[in-house]
C-alpha cells in the first residue's frame, strides 16, 4: 500500500526562492515539505561565484540559508523527486503524488568521503560544471552539496560493484528503487526557477562547435574556488584568455528564437563577471557587446559606471556571426549600432550571456487548471496586490518561476508568497 | 550486509557505449600521464606530442587535475600557458 504523509505547505523547487518561503513558513510553526528534483537543493545560486552589484559570495550567502532549511525541525526536504497528480479535493485540501527517486546510496548513513568515486572506473561529462570537466558514475554532486552525501547515475554504471565493496559506511544500495508517497497538504508554493536559453540554438554563435565560445554559467564555474580548471583558461587549448567578448542578450529579447523579452539579469551578471575577470586576469581586455544596458535596480548604474572606470569596453553592437580563425580565436563580426556600419573584431574567449526561460511541465503536475501567461511562466492572478497568487486558489509561486528576476527579487517574492500563504492558512486555523 | 550490485545486474546491462567510455578514458589516461614522466608538460606539447586534438587533451587533463593525478606546476615564460606534472 502506498505510504501517505500530511504537511501544511508543499514547496515545490528547492532554491533560494523555495528555501525562503520555507523558512519563512517554517519560522511561524506551519510543517513545510520541499520537493527539490535535482540531488542537492539551491538551485543556480549555489553554483554561481559572487553576485551584483555587492561581489558578496554567493556559496557563503546561499550554504547557510540552505543548512538552516535542511536542520529546521518544521522542515523535510526530499531531493531527487518529483510531484505529480497535484489536486485540489477543496479548500485547504490537496492531494499530490511525491515519487522519490533512487540514489542507490543509503542518504543516512552515506558520510560524503567519496571513496567509492576513487574505484569507480567510469567518466562522464560533470553537469554540475557545466560540462567542462568528468565525474564518475558515483559521486558527490558538489562539494557544498544539500545533502552532501552520492548517487549512481546508473545509466551510465558498469555495475562492477566497486564502490559498494570500497564504501565504508556499506552505504551503497543497488536494491533501492523508486518510492511512491501521497501527500496531504493544505497549499502549494511553487518555486520551481527558470531554465538557461540553450545557445546550440543560434548556430551563429558557433556554440558546441568552437570550443571557446562558452555560456556565462560555465564562466560562472571558472571563477569560484572549486572551478573545473586550475584558473580562467580557454576549454579548447588551457590557454589563459586575454581579449575577452560578451554577447549580451543571447537568446533573450529575440523573436526569431520565441523568446522577445528582457531575461533582466545578464546584464548586471556579465558586468559582474567581467569585474570579477579584471582582478583574475588583470592584463585582459574585456569587451561586453550589448543593445541595450538594463542596469535598473538598487546600485546597478554605479556597478555598470564602476565596470567602466576599471576598464571594461562596451559597445552597442548587435553579434551578427561568430567564427574560428587562428588557434582557436574567434572573429566577431557585428553591426556597430552607433555608427551604423558592419565591423569586425577578434577575440579569445566569447562568452555567451545567455538569457532565461520558463521551466517548462509545471501545469501539467496539476490537475486543475494552472494558467500560465504568455511567456509561459506561472501566471500571477492578481499581480500587483497579491503578486504570490496564481490562478487555482491556494498555490502560490514565488521567485523565477513566475518571470525573470534577480536572487534580491526571488528572496522578496518569496517573502510575499509566505505572507500569502500564512494568512490564507489562518483562514482555517 | 551482502552485496546488492548482484541484485541489480538481474535488472539491467551495462550498455555498450559505457563500456567503450571506461576503454577510451583509460586509454587517453594512460597516454596523457605517461607524456609527463620525465618532464612537466602543458596541454600544447602534450597535443603534439600524442597527435590529439587540443580540446581533447585539455578536457581529460583538466579531469585527471580533478581526480588528483596530475597537479599545476608553472606558467610558461609568455605567460599563456600552464605546465602540469604528475602528483607525486
Ligand atoms: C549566469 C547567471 C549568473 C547570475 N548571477 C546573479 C547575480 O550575480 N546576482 C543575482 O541577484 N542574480 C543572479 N542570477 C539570477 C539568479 O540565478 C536567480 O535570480 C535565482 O537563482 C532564482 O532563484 P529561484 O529559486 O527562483 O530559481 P532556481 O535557482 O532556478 O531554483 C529552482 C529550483 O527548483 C528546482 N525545480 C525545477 N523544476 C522542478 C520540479 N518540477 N520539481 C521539483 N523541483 C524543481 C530546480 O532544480 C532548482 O533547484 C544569475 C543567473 C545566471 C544564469
Ligand atoms: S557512498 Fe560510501 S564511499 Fe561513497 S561517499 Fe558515501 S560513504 Fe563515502
Amino acid at each position: 500500500m502506498i505510504k501517505s504523509e500530511e504537511y501544511d505547505v508543499l514547496v515545490i523547487g528547492g532554491g533560494i526562492s523555495g528555501a525562503e518561503a520555507s523558512i519563512n513558513l517554517a519560522n511561524q510553526g506551519f510543517k513545510v515539505l520541499i520537493v527539490e528534483k535535482d540531488l542537492s537543493v539551491g538551485g543556480k545560486m549555489i553554483h554561481l561565484s559572487k553576485v551584483f552589484p555587492t561581489l558578496d559570495c554567493s556559496a557563503c550567502i546561499t550554504t547557510p540559508k540552505i543548512s538552516q532549511t535542511a536542520r529546521h525541525p518544521n522542515i523535510t526536504i526530499y531531493t531527487y523527486s518529483q510531484v505529480n497528480d497535484i489536486e485540489k479535493k477543496s479548500e485547504h485540501n490537496f492531494q499530490a503524488i511525491v515519487t522519490r527517486y533512487p540514489r542507490y546510496v543509503k542518504e543516512e548513513d552515506c558520510t560524503g568521503c567519496q571513496i567509492c568515486e576513487e574505484k569507480c572506473p567510469v567518466v562522464v561529462n560533470d553537469q554540475y560544471q557545466y560540462d567542462l570537466v568528468g565525474r564518475k558514475a558515483v559521486y558527490v554532486p558538489f562539494s557544498i552539496a544539500n545533502p552532501r552525501v552520492a548517487a549512481i547515475d546508473i545509466e551510465n554504471c558498469s555495475f562492477c560493484g566497486a564502490c559498494e565493496k570500497a564504501c565504508p559506511s556499506e552505504a551503497i544500495d543497488f536494491s533501492q528503487e523508486k518510492i511512491d508517497i501521497q501527500i496531504n497538504v493544505k497549499s502549494v508554493v511553487i518555486a520551481t526557477g527558470f531554465r538557461l536559453f540553450d545557445p546550440l540554438l543560434i548556430p551563429r554563435y558557433g556554440f558546441g562547435k568552437y570550443k571557446n565560445v562558452i555560456t556565462a554559467m560555465q564562466m560562472e564555474r571558472q571563477l569560484v574556488p572549486t572551478r573545473p580548471f586550475n584558473h580562467v583558461l580557454r576549454p579548447k587549448d588551457g590557454k589563459m584568455p586575454d581579449k575577452i567578448a560578451y554577447v549580451l542578450c543571447a537568446g533573450s529579447r529575440d523573436e526569431t528564437i520565441g523568446n522577445p523579452i528582457c531575461s533582466q539579469v545578464c546584464c548586471m551578471y556579465s558586468v559582474k563577471q567581467a569585474q570579477l575577470l579584471m582582478g583574475a586576469l588583470p592584463l585582459a581586455d574585456i569587451t561586453i557587446y550589448y543593445l541595450n544596458i538594463r542596469s535598473f535596480g538598487k546600485g546597478f548604474n554605479e556597478f555598470y559606471q564602476q565596470a567602466k572606470d576599471m576598464g571594461v569596453n562596451f559597445i552597442k553592437g548587435k553579434i551578427g556571426k561568430i567564427t574560428e580563425t587562428d588557434n582557436g580565436n574567434l572573429l566577431l563580426r557585428y553591426e556597430d549600432i552607433i555608427e551604423g556600419v558592419v565591423k569586425e573584431a577578434k577575440h579569445d574567449l566569447v562568452v555567451l550571456s545567455v538569457g532565461i526561460l520558463a521551466n517548462q511541465g509545471i501545469s501539467s503536475m496539476f490537475k486543475d487548471t494552472l494558467e500560465l501567461d504568455p511567456f509561459n511562466y506561472i501566471k500571477q492572478s492578481d499581480e500587483l496586490a497579491n503578486p504570490a497568487k496564481t490562478t487555482i486558489r491556494g498555490v502560490y509561486v514565488a521567485g523565477t518561476a513566475s518571470g525573470p528576476m534577480d536572487i534580491p527579487d526571488s528572496i522578496l517574492s518569496a517573502g510575499a508568497a509566505s505572507a500569502e500563504i500564512a494568512g490564507y492558512l489562518r483562514l482555517r486555523r | 550486509m551482502g552485496k546488492t550490485i548482484d541484485i541489480i545486474k538481474q535488472k539491467r546491462k551495462v550498455s555498450e557505449s559505457v563500456k567503450q567510455n571506461i576503454k577510451d578514458f583509460n586509454a587517453m589516461k594512460k597516454k596523457i600521464l605517461a607524456t609527463m614522466e620525465i618532464e612537466h608538460k602543458s596541454i600544447p606539447q602534450i597535443a603534439e606530442e600524442l597527435q590529439l586534438p587540443l580540446d581533447v587533451v585539455t578536457y581529460h587533463l583538466m579531469t585527471l587535475q580533478k581526480f588528483g593525478f596530475i597537479e599545476v606546476s608553472e606558467l610558461d615564460d609568455m605567460d599563456e600557458y600552464y605546465f602540469y606534472n604528475l602528483k607525486k
